[in-house]
């Protein structure tokens, strides 16, 4: 705490030491702190006009840091390639999760026990297979009701 | 990506191309109603790529409704089999074009009593249709 109290007090310096180091700073002579000191005093604002060529010579005329431009455009290239790939992934994931959906609906309720699905899938297979033997029990009396019809037709054909 | 996230799932399911994928989602989750659906799995012996089904008893709206789907889905399909009744269909096997490697069956059974019970089988198999067809004529 010290040194920077001192380093702040040395760098303030009055008018008639920095004439005196600005004159040593042309012949050449001045040291790395009074430069310091000097382009310190420099820097600061409302000063006598004649100091505007020292100013202007050693750059601190009214001149601020310049500023690091940072461009967000990358950023925010990479921050939409990053959501498009997250989005892209969250699709598929969710329709491979949808894919795999085993899963039933009994009454509304949804049932995701395997064994209570896969009996209910049978269950329904058996609806349909049972018709089966409705269809063919329509076919066996299709071909009784023809083959009554053949034996009409003997009869038919002794009568004449 | 998105975009072929986006456009391909709905694209990877054969049955959405199908009238008869709105009876599964507008009468799916009603009481009276049992719908299953099972990816991927063996079913006493066979393997589904997909297996979905419903049953609804006593609902003749929804009966008329499968009907008119089916009518739609018929087309470009090879009917197995058809029982009228009265002017009806009350059972029809639909034998369906190939999706990709699937082979793609519709199933409906109306059974004419006093519960009026009608089931609807969607069925995707990388197996030949005639052989689930086979399966199922074996389990009657």
């Amino acid at each position: 705490m010290d040194n920077s109290m001192r380093i702040k007090i040395n760098n303030r310096i009055s008018n008639s030491e920095a004439d005196s180091l600005i004159e040593k700073y042309y012949e050449g002579l001045t040291t790395g702190d009074e430069e310091r000191q000097l382009k310190a005093f420099l820097s600061k604002r409302n000063l006598p006009d004649k100091y505007k060529p020292e100013q202007a010579i050693l750059g601190y005329f009214d001149r601020k840091a310049p500023k690091k431009h940072v461009s967000l455009l990358p950023y925010i290239r990479w921050a939409s390639v990053a959501a498009v790939v997250v989005l892209g992934l969250f699709s598929i994931q969710r329709f491979t999760a949808d894919n795999k959906a085993n899963y039933a609906f009994i009454d509304g309720h949804k049932v995701s026990n395997m064994h209570t699905i896969k009996s209910q899938a049978l269950a329904s297979l058996m609806d349909v297979s049972s018709s089966t033997n409705e269809v063919e029990e329509g076919f066996k009396s299709l071909n009784e009701n023809e083959s009554i019809e053949q034996q009409l037709d003997v009869f038919s054909s002794t009568e004449k | 990506m998105l975009l072929v996230g986006f456009v391909a799932v709905p694209g990877l399911k054969a049955q959405n191309d199908l009238q008869i994928s709105k009876v599964f989602d507008q009468y799916g989750e009603r009481k009276g109603v049992v719908m299953v659906e099972l990816t991927d799995e063996m079913l006493d012996g066979y393997d589904f790529s997909l297996f979905k089904s419903i049953t609804i008893k006593n609902n003749p709206t929804a009966a008329d409704f499968i009907r008119k789907c089916l009518q739609k889905d018929q087309v470009g399909a090879k009917k197995v089999k058809q029982v009228v009744a009265n002017g009806v269909p009350t059972s029809i096997y639909l034998q369906l074009p190939r999706k990709g490697q699937l082979y793609r069956l519709i199933l409906f059974n109306e059974v004419l009593n006093a519960e009026r019970k009608i089931t609807l089988i969607y069925i995707e198999s990388k197996n030949d249709s005639e052989d689930v067809l086979k399966l199922i004529l074996k389990k009657k």
